[in-house]
């Protein structure tokens, strides 16, 4: 039988070119054929017999197949007239028979690979919203539809709502029907169904919404199942992630980015991964700390410059990392402190007492070497004091770091300072290693003089 | 003597150590030390920092956005030495690198989508050349250039153990 009404040739045009495959796919093989030509022959049944059918339907046994299924159809189909009362109406018989389509074969076991669909469409329709879903096999077997339905009209237009009246009404019919179905509602049914717009437009926004719903379960289950209705090619999104290529890209921008954010985490020490934005401000410190130790130890060795001996391809064992002192040139650093830097204001001091804390932490030759860079050392406060009492003007600005007083630094000079000035000198060669540099040893000599 | 260090004849480490410490006795022979004035002990230090970073990113080849970035800018600041007249021609260098760069690696400097642009682009100030780089290539150089660092550091430290005591 050819559809009279408009909607129902919306309805087929809609159906039939964009929906073959995925009803073939649940089909067995063989009804693919009759169940089309079924789709295309809406079935008009007078609707005080909706309930006759359904307890029809639910009576038949499950070893019917598509083609029995057919039969129970066959007497009202005969009898029937182009109906009267358009879309609703249709559009609800053809909901009942795909129902029923669907929950024999269902019933029948399904064919093959779609059982799988089918538990995952049941799922989908257990996820659903507001939906008492009384019978899983009722679930079961409307997901396949409103997946069709449902992605084709998102296939066509996400957005458009007014266009596809059609097919929202075959929706919402087909929603409420099974519904209807499961909870034996059934005088309400035709009533439901013969308000042909207003309920159209309450239901047409439950169709939208739980539209989106379904589309986005649809596609958050189709891990195994694919996306019946969408073409095969489409890349198979994962849980909970919708599966269009501009949120594809995202993702797998945002895999590439995890990943390079874990290689760095394994080169940055301190890397606790608490969230991202931290580990990139630890890395961002890391970068800084590390061009500030290339800065100092390219200055230190100003001093070291001075002696280099011809080249050598062997290096002495790495000694850089202990507690003594890596001082090369720490005389040059002096006056290389009076003169490039600005003499120690507040501010300045306070930013460097910071990062030689941090820098004490990790390393405590980087942290030397810091410190030397700036011209300055670490002394113990005893020491300090008697210094800066004694005299008014020195030079290079001492900084106490705390009572660190056993530091190895001021240890390997054992004598105590005799003055206030030989222990300013004393503290100075002893930055410069024992028996320094001749050369920065002059240096230091003249500069820290009063 | 048994040197367990520098196994590796083509290693980032020693093909960095071989050219650095070549810089160094270059530069030591270049001026010896005469003058003590903070200027010249400043000249000295940059000049030994610029051999650093170049020996480095000369080591690296050209294989890497950052050490690209390091050349061309170390070029440019020589020639600007030079010839202040060649700063032309070192804009034109600067467009082509820039270009080549920018080729590779899509310089659109959109919102990351992530949010994590204010680190992003702190990042990008402190490695070369990083302002051309989207959020994932910024990272793959992050790593690079911080490997490459540590190695820098440890090799020069080593160097100024050597010489210092």
């Amino acid at each position: 039988m050819q559809p009279c009404s408009r909607e129902m040739q919306a309805m087929d045009s809609l159906l039939s070119p964009t929906q073959p495959i995925p009803l073939q796919d649940l089909q067995p093989n063989g009804n693919s054929g009759t169940h089309q030509a079924q789709i295309h022959n809406p079935q008009f049944d007078p609707t005080s017999s909706h309930d006759d059918f359904l307890d029809q339907m639910l009576s038949t046994l499950p070893s019917c197949s598509w083609s029995d299924l057919k039969s129970p159809w066959d007497p009202p189909k005969s009898d029937e007239t182009p109906p009267s009362n358009p879309d609703n109406n249709a559009g609800f018989h053809y909901d009942e028979i795909l129902a029923s389509k669907l929950r024999q074969h269902q019933i029948n076991g399904g064919g093959g690979g779609t059982t799988a669909a089918m538990k995952m469409m049941m799922q989908q329709q257990m996820l659903l919203p507001g939906r008492p879903i009384a019978a899983a096999g009722g679930g079961g077997l409307t997901m396949p539809l409103h997946n069709d339905i449902v992605d084709g009209s998102s296939f066509k237009s996400p957005n458009q709502q007014g266009g596809e009246g059609s097919v929202q009404a075959l929706y919402n019919g087909f929603g409420a029907g099974p519904l209807h179905g499961t909870n034996n509602q059934s005088p309400n049914q035709p009533q439901h169904f013969h308000h042909p717009q207003g309920g159209n437009m309450q239901t047409q926004s439950f169709g939208a919404t739980a539209g989106t719903v379904m589309n986005q379960s649809q596609a958050s289950g189709s891990t195994t199942g694919g996306t019946p209705a969408q073409p095969k090619q489409r890349v198979r999104a994962r849980r909970g992630q919708a599966t269009d290529p501009h949120s594809i890209a995202e993702r797998l921008r945002r895999e590439r980015i995890a990943e390079r954010m874990k290689a760095l985490q394994e080169l940055v020490p301190n890397a606790n991964k608490t969230d991202k934005a931290s580990m990139l401000d630890e890395i961002i410190d890391y970068v800084k700390f590390l061009q500030l130790q290339v800065k100092v130890l390219s200055m230190s060795r100003l001093g070291g410059a001075a002696a280099v001996a011809p080249l050598v391809a062997d290096m002495p064992p790495e000694g850089g990392d202990c507690v003594q002192t890596t001082a090369g040139g720490g005389g040059s650093l002096q006056r290389n402190s009076n003169g490039n830097q600005p003499s120690a204001n507040n501010d300045s001091l306070t930013v460097t007492e910071h990062q030689v804390a941090k820098l004490m932490e990790e390393d405590m030759g980087s942290a030397m070497q810091y410190l030397q860079g700036k011209g300055l050392c670490l002394m113990p406060i005893s020491l300090a004091t008697a210094i800066s009492t004694a005299t008014c003007h020195s030079r290079n600005p001492m900084m106490n770091k705390g009572s660190s007083s056993n530091h190895p630094l001021l240890q390997s000079n054992g004598d105590g300072p005799s003055s206030p000035s030989m222990s300013v000198l004393t503290v100075q060669s002893a930055t410069m290693g024992n028996g320094g540099l001749d050369g920065s040893a002059k240096d230091a000599a003249s500069v820290s003089k009063p | 003597m048994n040197n367990p260090h520098h196994l590796n004849p083509t290693s980032l480490k020693s093909r960095f150590t071989t050219r650095f410490l070549r810089a160094l006795t270059k530069i030591r022979a270049q001026k010896p030390i005469s003058s003590s004035s903070p200027t010249e002990i400043f000249r000295r230090y940059r000049r030994i920092k610029v051999a650093a970073d170049k020996s480095m990113a000369y080591s690296v080849r050209s294989r890497r956005i950052w050490s690209r970035a390091m050349l061309w800018k170390l070029r440019s600041r020589s020639y600007r030495r030079q010839d202040p007249c060649s700063g032309r021609r070192s804009g034109k260098t600067s467009q082509a690198i820039m270009k080549k760069s920018s080729n590779e690696n899509t310089t659109t400097r959109r919102e990351d989508g992530v949010g994590f642009v204010e680190e992003a682009d702190e990042l990008r100030q402190l490695v070369p050349g990083g302002e051309t780089m989207n959020l994932c290539n910024l990272l793959d150089e992050t790593a690079h250039y911080i490997k490459c660092l540590t190695t820098q550091v440890q090799v020069m430290k080593k160097i100024a153990d050597f010489y210092s005591f």
